[in-house]
């Protein structure tokens, strides 16, 4: 089974395109990967190592946009979203300069370091930022479609990634028209339709083959343009009775919240069962699997959802 | 140097901004008072390059504001330089206008959306790193007051500036030793502040920042030390040029003057 870092898919993509683009320039906060080694190595001109310093990253990089330049800042997730907040809304979104934000290790993927280290809020805070589009791709071929589209379209954009590999999913390859829409439906089911994104995309699909075993047949949808989420969406959930939305984050806020005020905004009726992480903070020991299938994230939990979601809809329809 | 040229100048910018206070009834005259003779320094006194009439210029030097309650010091200035008509000084604070309290990119010349304090000069060290990169002899100042240095920010970007030898990065801290809440040196204090800023790799200069003479000498020192950023500490007074407002921490915001005030501080103010 093919795995691979999206951070090295991403960063490579973006030095083949520094080499012909010297306006690309890539910061770094004392976060590395292979493939930025690599960028270091080959393009130290293009290349800036802010120090671990975040807030100031963030500012000299509006500086370094407004001269007309596609800038690149790269930290780990809680760092370079929460810490830096105010510096991402007062100088790139007040501005709306093109600068992409890459937020890596999100969720828990620091599972053993701990909350300092989590981020679990990081979509509510983030996609209050007005003009911000924030992808949270669940491999490494629709990772490398989207830095595409970053040097090419260049904007204000995050773009949330994991801290260890993950399978492929796309193994066809991730088509770029896919971005217009921000979504792709993997599976088509009936009644209940499971929306997701990165790394709890891949446990969404392994309860939905659970469920397929049981006779269940669940729509999954990778929703990786997590915020603005596309109104193609609605048509999509309108096929199904019921919605599940599974996200590694404390539901305040997140991605469950944005389908929720989508549906609601449309004044489209329909039930949506939220899963993500329990409103706390982790600080056991487990590792990320133990801490995901112990508060709400488990296979079992999701299939347990969509069980309750079908039967919900099955009570309330009319007798 | 032609200092009555400034000094008049620097009166008929005070004059004039303290008219938009007036007019609009907001904004912050302690500090745009204070660093009035500063602007006028940089603008008439052949420091800062533009081009009259071209804010897109793209050869200019930069200009932040960093204490953004402070930026509607430079609109007078613009207009003066044509970057928009006089019209626009009119409308200032209303509906209609584009000129605010806080500047922001939209408005002719403004480099840079500030209000948020602590964020010029990381902005700035984005602007100097890159004419540096591509060998162009462009500079980036920023105002910087006294209060933002409460900022860590603000050291996280002055290492950054000397590491990189951005020596066309010129901080202008205007210290007036207020903040809203009374005297810095009472409530934290700051000092040494040159000194901290050496220690960061900065050269540094003192200057008192409302004689002309002083102001001019310190910005000679711009480009004779290569390799090394520059902090031009400014000492001021908060409020300068009107005697009811000056050292007062009160006036940080527009507090509203009765008849003899209104006399008093245009009598004070006179060209």
């Amino acid at each position: 089974m093919s795995k691979s870092f999206q951070r090295d898919a991403f960063i490579e993509e973006i030095r083949a395109a520094a080499e012909k683009d010297s306006d690309i320039y890539f910061i770094s906060a004392d976060f590395g990967a292979p493939a930025l080694d690599r960028f270091r190595d080959e393009l130290p001109n293009q290349f800036i190592h802010s120090g671990i310093s975040e807030q100031h990253m963030i500012d000299m990089a509006a500086g370094i946009a407004l001269e007309g330049k596609k800038v690149y800042v790269y930290a780990m997730a809680p760092f370079i979203s929460l810490r830096c907040l105010e510096q991402i809304k007062c100088s790139i979104a007040l501005m709306n300069q093109p600068v992409t934000v890459l937020v890596v290790g999100v969720g828990l993927g620091y599972a053993d370091a701990g909350p300092t280290h989590y981020t679990t809020e990081d979509i509510a805070c983030l996609r209050t930022m007005i003009g911000a589009e924030i992808f949270s791709p669940c491999d490494d071929e629709s990772t490398r479609e989207i830095a595409r589209l970053t040097y090419t379209e260049p904007s204000f954009r995050m773009i949330r990634m994991e801290r260890h590999p993950l399978r492929t999913i796309y193994t066809g390859g991730f088509s770029s028209e896919n971005l217009q829409s921000g979504f792709v439906e993997l599976v088509e089911g009936t009644s209940v339709c499971l929306l997701s994104y990165g790394n709890s995309l891949h446990r969404t699909l392994e309860a939905q083959k659970e469920l397929e075993k049981g006779g269940i047949k669940a729509g999954v949808v990778d929703v990786f343009r997590t915020a603005p989420v596309s109104h193609g969406l609605l048509a999509v959930m309108e096929k199904y009775d019921s919605v599940v939305t599974v996200e590694e984050q404390c539901l305040a806020g997140g991605f469950g919240s944005i389908i929720l005020e989508l549906l609601a905004d449309n004044r489209v009726l329909k039930p949506v069962y939220r899963i993500g992480l329990e409103e706390r903070y982790y600080f056991m020991n487990g590792g990320r699997k133990y801490l995901l299938d112990r508060f709400g994230l488990s296979v079992e939990a999701i299939c347990e959802a969509v069980k309750q979601a079908s039967l919900t809809q099955q009570d309330s329809l009319p007798h | 140097m032609d200092y009555k040229k400034l000094e008049d100048k620097a009166k008929w910018l005070r004059k004039t901004l303290f008219e938009m206070f007036v007019s609009t009834e907001q904004g912050h005259p302690g500090s745009v008072f204070s660093q009035v003779d500063i602007l006028t320094a940089l603008f008439y006194g052949n420091v800062i390059r533009y081009t009259p009439g071209n804010p897109g210029d793209p050869n200019r030097d930069k200009i932040i504001i960093s204490k953004g309650h402070a930026t509607m010091g430079l609109y007078p200035i613009f207009c003066d330089l044509e970057y928009f008509p006089e019209a626009e000084l009119d409308q200032f604070g209303t509906p209609e206008g584009m000129l605010r309290i806080f500047g922001n990119i939209s408005i002719p010349g403004i480099d840079a959306t500030s209000g948020s304090l602590g964020h010029g000069p990381g902005i700035a060290a984005g602007f100097a790193l890159i004419a540096k990169k591509e060998q162009r002899d462009q500079r980036a100042f920023v105002v910087l007051s006294e209060g933002e240095q409460y900022e860590g920010s603000v050291w996280e970007s002055a290492l950054f500036a000397a590491h990189h030898e951005l020596d066309n990065l010129i901080v202008i801290l205007d210290r007036n030793r207020k903040i809203i809440l009374g005297d810095t040196e009472d409530l934290l204090p700051l000092d040494p502040v040159e000194k901290k800023w050496e220690a960061f790799g900065w050269k540094t200069v003192t200057v008192d920042g409302h004689s002309f003479e002083s102001l001019m000498g310190g910005f000679s020192e711009i480009g004779k030390e290569p390799g090394k950023p520059l902090l031009i500490m400014a000492n001021t007074v908060k409020g300068k040029g009107v005697s009811f407002m000056e050292h007062q921490p009160e006036w940080h915001y527009w507090q509203g003057v009765d008849e003899g005030q209104l006399t008093q501080a245009r009598k004070e103010l006179a060209l």
